[in-house]
């Protein structure tokens, strides 16, 4: 043991778990004693005092923010909540995890057999054993699907059950998950962080690992890739299939597609071609052979499925109808989460297994047989209520929690559309301690179990995610409303050898983060415009910040000063029409103006938009993105969430500073991109887009500063400006001491390749991060994009400063330096645009070739 | 009798199109009373990829996709069918058989696979959700003591007389409600509504479409493409079998209606339904449909 009882005083008060009267529990068996698995945890947890637990939790929270563990709840980006881990694990003994691991893998298999059955001769229905009402009347029977079989043994390759701990105390299913089972990558998540957090509590008490479950979905994704596509020796190509980055779960996504080394993709960066499924990246189209998918049945294709969904592939059904890719778990399979065939299960595995399952279900009743209607009207208030098929959004309903009109309200509901309700028994899950304000408290929980069809027989993953109640008397437990989950040890006899997924000491840690060679298209674009955006704050950030200087300095500003700042904020963040609308009232009083600039969401080009903005690209390649980046990006999006009311109130004293945290965060970015991230194609479309940005920012400034002559052109502010804007000023005045003189500042800025904030330098980078790019065009000559930019920096470079800064008197007006810096910006644009249409995805959404207002949903 | 039918379906697009994926239910399925000869099927331009095979129902069904852009698409099937006599004689007795309650008993108590699957005709379907109104209608047909097909023949004539025919009216996608308020539709529509009438009261109803033999006015030439694609609808009396009754000609289909598929709704049997990426406005299709007696 690590530390010892004398140490107590030192770690706060004792942590005791005390007996909750008259609930089941996890510790305490029903004569009071305790069981005797729990014993090691509580004496270390005991020893280890609330302080100190304390503090382990907040490690746990940090780590699980640095990861970007995240539970989607709303699609607003700023309200990713960060996934809540429960410090207390829930422990099982061996020898009942044998049982359940058993009766688990038991359910697999017969669930399997089911959907053969359902999508192949319906023999259950044609003897009697279900009703047929009970099948054809479930939106989750797909009848496009009949008849289509995966290689192999088993159709069904992932499964998970939520169970509870019943009466008896033996533990009983209350539900199935079968179409895309969500939790297996947080518990992985969960156990990776509580292995840092309690290293040697966790080695001590000897758990069973989790990496033996992934190894195996591994291993029956490879196997399950159609032989006919691939040649010999060729390994197959597997992608996860996600909805996107508002999906709930998409950290998971994220998570596994990571760990397991696989490509995350969107319905978008697939596509049907020649009876094939391709993924479209950087370098065309690379064929697909194994879909592990989270998106759910319908949405899977438009073509056969939901018409509207723009989730899925158009024409995959039809793909994996001809055998040429392999969905996992096969389209059709949420037929299979029909609440009414639990109270068939006993029947159902007398047909096929010939005795019943060694794990029960919970007593469920279907409202579509008169007998079951009957008795649920009758005791409403004692069972739970819940449609046959799971719809978004929509919880279990608990009779005893309704009022009386409520409870009518629902029987009313229920009879006129009986085939569609299922009731099951109230069974109160067993508490467990919980860490809760300091101390712990007991707390129902519930457990998930995951399990993947193997070589013969389905494996269960030792473990599972726990997920607990918010209060002590929770009945309804789901991530949805914010429930807390826990780590799930299941107890060995003695130390397990240990077995990973990657080589090395990193255990179940995340992977190194993987390189994909192929990219899909869609994260490349998002890697360009993550870098478009990063810039374009920065640029917005740098030109606010000066304009507060100047306006706050001590000095009184020339005439027409005020004017020509408050206006080039307005040019360079493209918040038009702003400040150059010469407004009076607003160049007088123009903070509200400058604080909607800076906060506004809505208002594009202002910093809080273009970060969003970035945050957006982030979430949509944060596979790509290192741990050290992630940390970085949730400080700005943490920083964006008190922006307006730290720049409000700022704004009376030192509005400059309120900045400095953004600045300091953008910063910190830019040198992680140089050096966390593998120089591959993804991190040079970055590249690409920052230096593009940074370089029409430069342009739009300079323009927007230094061509007006408003001001007195001996007057040193609007170089000043714009050399403090570019972080360049200090360097000037070392080097040029003397008063500011208009061509040496524009040398500086302009034309000196030392100056990594002069525009010849970012189109220096530029040409030479475009000339990294696969080679679209076939002739010899510079690509397209190349031959832009050289014409740029060739322009520049021939540029005569003294010609450049000389005054158009009657324009008031530097007309040269104008029509340079305007040939910048005008070429900048060509090659972005031409950037896209090299390498980015343009198809458009797909659109029904009949309209026929039903969308393929009963 | 044989027919040959042609059925030529033209797509034009404002712009092109870049990809598309289709399914087709336009080769007539092979039934009790009817063969399908031969078939042949031209669509341009030429698909990357297409499958024949049958879908859920037992319909043909076709998967194609073309993958080149194209500005136009056209999907023509030409095919010969046998209809046999004797598929509803005029002198079937309606009068005999089981009456709605004995149909209604037997659907509940029949264990045959034919009933146990007919079942799932009775349930809501994407296009049919059973209402109120659909079974205040029907109610007056179906006295407990009639026999069932002869209370479905009177509903068949009472949507016949109450129901104008009106192309004017609905498109593909008007709800049944609609049709059911204004008393308007088509043959699609009609067969919906006799469907919801059917399932509202517990009866098995299936959704037919397929083409109707039009004969000229006496002493004029029929006019080529004249003809369109029909709907009906098909009942299911336990034990005695599937009958189908045509409510927008009020009779019962006989040798010149030619059954291409059948589904719980039109949405099972969409002739030609799909995906497309680009092509501008959708735009509705240029449909013509020849029905020529080539045998008698």
């Amino acid at each position: 043991m690590s530390f010892s009882q004398q140490q107590q005083s030192d770690q706060g008060p004792a942590l005791v778990y005390p007996r909750p009267a008259g609930l089941k529990d996890e510790v305490y068996a029903p004569d009071g004693s305790m069981r005797s698995h729990w014993e090691y945890l509580l004496d270390s947890l005991n020893v280890l005092g609330s302080d100190a637990l304390s503090e382990r939790q907040r490690k746990a929270e940090r780590i699980l923010r640095d990861d970007g563990a995240t539970y989607t709840l709303s699609s607003a980006s700023l309200a990713s909540h960060t996934w809540g881990l429960d410090p207390i694990p829930l422990l099982i003994g061996s020898e009942e995890w044998s049982q359940i691991e058993t009766g688990l893998s038991e359910r697999a298999e017969l669930l399997d057999l089911l959907l053969k059955d359902i999508y192949g001769p319906r023999e259950l229905l044609r003897s009697g054993i279900l009703p047929a009402e009970l099948l054809y009347s479930h939106s989750g029977f797909l009848r496009p699907c009949q008849d289509i079989k995966l290689r192999g043994d088993n159709q069904l390759i992932l499964h998970s059950a939520d169970m509870i701990r019943g009466a008896d105390g033996n533990m009983v299913i209350i539900g199935d998950r079968t179409q895309t089972p969500s939790g297996a990558g947080y518990a992985l998540e969960n156990r990776t962080v509580m292995r840092r957090v309690f290293p040697s509590l966790f080695r001590d008490s000897h758990v069973h690992r989790l990496s033996l479950f992934f190894t195996t979905l591994r291993h029956t994704l490879t196997r399950l890739a159609p032989p006919a596509n691939l040649s010999g020796g060729e390994l197959p190509s597997i992608v996860i299939l996600t909805p996107g980055a508002y999906s709930e779960t998409y950290f998971e996504h994220t998570y596994l597609a990571n760990y397991l080394g696989y490509p995350l993709v969107q319905g978008g960066d697939l596509t049907v071609r020649n009876g094939y499924v391709w993924m479209k990246s950087l370098d065309g189209l690379t064929r697909v052979d194994v879909i592990l998918r989270r998106v759910d049945d319908n949405y899977c294709d438009p073509v056969e499925l939901k018409s509207d969904s723009r989730l899925g592939v158009p024409g995959l059904l039809e793909v994996v109808r001809s055998g040429r890719v392999v969905v996992a778990n096969p389209m059709g399979s949420s037929v299979l989460e029909n609440t009414a065939l639990m109270k068939y299960m006993p029947q159902i595995s007398q047909f096929f297994l010939g005795h019943e399952l060694q794990l029960a279900s919970v007593t469920t009743y279907w409202c579509g047989e008169s007998d079951d209607l009957a008795h649920v009207v009758a005791n409403i208030d004692k069972l739970v209520i819940k449609r046959c098929a799971r719809r978004a959004g929509e919880f279990s309903v608990f009779g005893c929690d309704l009022s009386a009109s409520e409870r009518l309200q629902l029987i009313e509901r229920i009879r006129l559309n009986p085939l569609h309700y299922t009731a099951q028994e109230y069974v109160a899950p067993s508490s467990a301690p919980s860490w809760n304000k300091g101390t712990l408290q007991s707390r129902p929980s519930v457990l998930r179990s995951f399990s993947v069809a193997g070589e013969g027989s389905y494996s269960v993953m030792s473990g599972g995610m726990t997920r607990v109640g918010v209060e002590q008397d929770s009945r309804l437990i789901s991530n949805q409303i914010g429930s807390l989950s826990k780590d799930t040890w299941v107890l060995a006899s003695e130390p397990e050898k240990q077995l990973t997924l990657q080589a090395g000491p990193g255990g179940e840690s995340l992977s190194q983060i993987h390189q994909y060679t192929n990219l899909p298209s869609r994260m490349v674009e998002n890697l360009f415009w993550m870098g478009r955006y990063s810039e374009r704050a920065d640029a917005a950030i740098r030109v606010l910040r000066t304009v507060f200087v100047q306006l706050n300095s001590a000095v009184i500003l020339p005439k027409g000063a005020d004017r020509l700042l408050l206006r080039a904020v307005s040019e360079v963040t493209l918040t038009l029409p702003g400040f150059t609308k010469d407004n009076l009232d607003l160049l007088r009083k123009p903070e509200p103006e400058l604080l909607s600039v800076i906060s506004d969401a809505q208002r594009v080009g202002s910093v809080k938009a273009s970060l969003i903005a970035m945050l957006n690209c982030a979430e949509e390649v944060k596979e790509l993105l290192s741990a050290d980046i992630q940390r970085i990006i949730n400080d700005i999006r943490d920083e964006l969430n008190g922006l307006e009311d730290a720049v409000t109130k700022g704004m009376a004293s030192a509005p400059e500073e309120t900045l400095d945290p953004l600045i300091s965060a953008l910063l910190a970015l830019s040198g992680l991109y140089q050096d966390s991230m593998f120089r591959g194609l993804g991190w040079r479309f970055l590249q690409i887009g920052r230096r593009l940005e940074k370089a029409q920012q430069i342009a739009s400034l300079l323009r927007h500063l230094l061509v007006p002559v408003n001001v007195d052109p001996s007057e040193p502010l609007a170089l000043e400006s714009a050399l403090l804007s570019t972080e360049a000023l200090n360097t000037y005045r070392r080097r040029f001491r003397a008063e500011t003189n208009i061509i040496s500042g524009l040398g500086l800025l302009l034309i000196d390749r030392s100056n990594p904030r002069s525009l010849i330098y970012q189109l220096d980078k530029l040409f030479k991060d475009l000339s990294e790019l696969p080679h679209r065009s076939k002739g010899p000559e510079l690509p397209h994009t190349q031959r832009l930019v050289l014409e740029v920096s060739a322009a520049v470079r021939l540029a005569d400063m003294r010609a450049l800064a000389t005054v158009d008197e009657k324009l008031q007006s530097r007309v040269q330096l104008d029509k340079l810096l305007q040939q910048v910006q005008q070429r900048l644009n060509e090659t972005a645009i031409a950037v896209s249409e090299d390498f980015f995805d343009h198809t458009g959404g797909p659109q029904q070739l009949v309209n026929t207002g039903w969308n393929g949903e009963l | 009798m044989i027919y040959r039918i042609r059925h030529l379906t033209e797509y034009e697009y404002q712009h092109p199109v870049s990809l598309c994926y289709n399914l087709a239910h336009l080769q007539p399925r092979n039934t009790s009373y009817q063969s399908c000869l031969s078939s042949k099927l031209q669509i341009n331009p030429m698909p990357a990829y297409s499958r024949k095979r049958k879908d859920y129902f037992g319909n043909n069904i076709l998967h194609f996709s073309i993958e080149e852009p194209h500005k136009k698409l056209s999907v023509e099937i030409t095919s010969d069918i046998r209809i046999d006599e004797g598929r509803a004689s005029p002198e079937l007795n309606l009068d005999l058989g089981s009456t709605c309650a004995q149909a209604l008993e037997a659907l509940r108590q029949n264990q045959t696979k034919p009933t146990l699957e007919a079942r799932e005709f009775v349930l809501d379907s994407p296009m049919v959700k059973v209402m109120d109104a659909l079974r205040d209608y029907a109610a007056p047909s179906f006295a407990a003591d009639r026999p069932l097909l002869s209370a479905a023949r009177d509903l068949t004539h009472r949507i016949f007389t109450d129901f104008t025919y009106d192309p004017a009216f609905t498109t593909v996608a008007t709800p049944l409600s609609d049709v059911l308020e204004h008393r308007r539709g088509v043959c699609q529509d009609f067969a919906h509504l006799a469907i919801g009438c059917l399932r509202a009261l517990g009866y098995p109803a299936r959704y037919v479409s397929g083409y109707l033999e039009t004969l000229p006015p006496p002493g004029q030439v029929k006019l080529v493409g004249s003809d369109a694609s029909h709907a009906w609808f098909s009942l299911y009396s336990p034990d005695e079998g599937w009958f189908e009754f045509d409510p927008t000609n009020d009779n019962m289909p006989a040798e010149q209606h030619i059954t291409t598929a059948w589904g719980r709704d039109y949405s099972d049997v969409a002739p030609l339904r799909g995906v497309l990426f680009d092509g501008g406005k959708p735009q509705p299709p240029r449909v013509a449909v020849d029905v020529q007696r080539l045998e008698t």
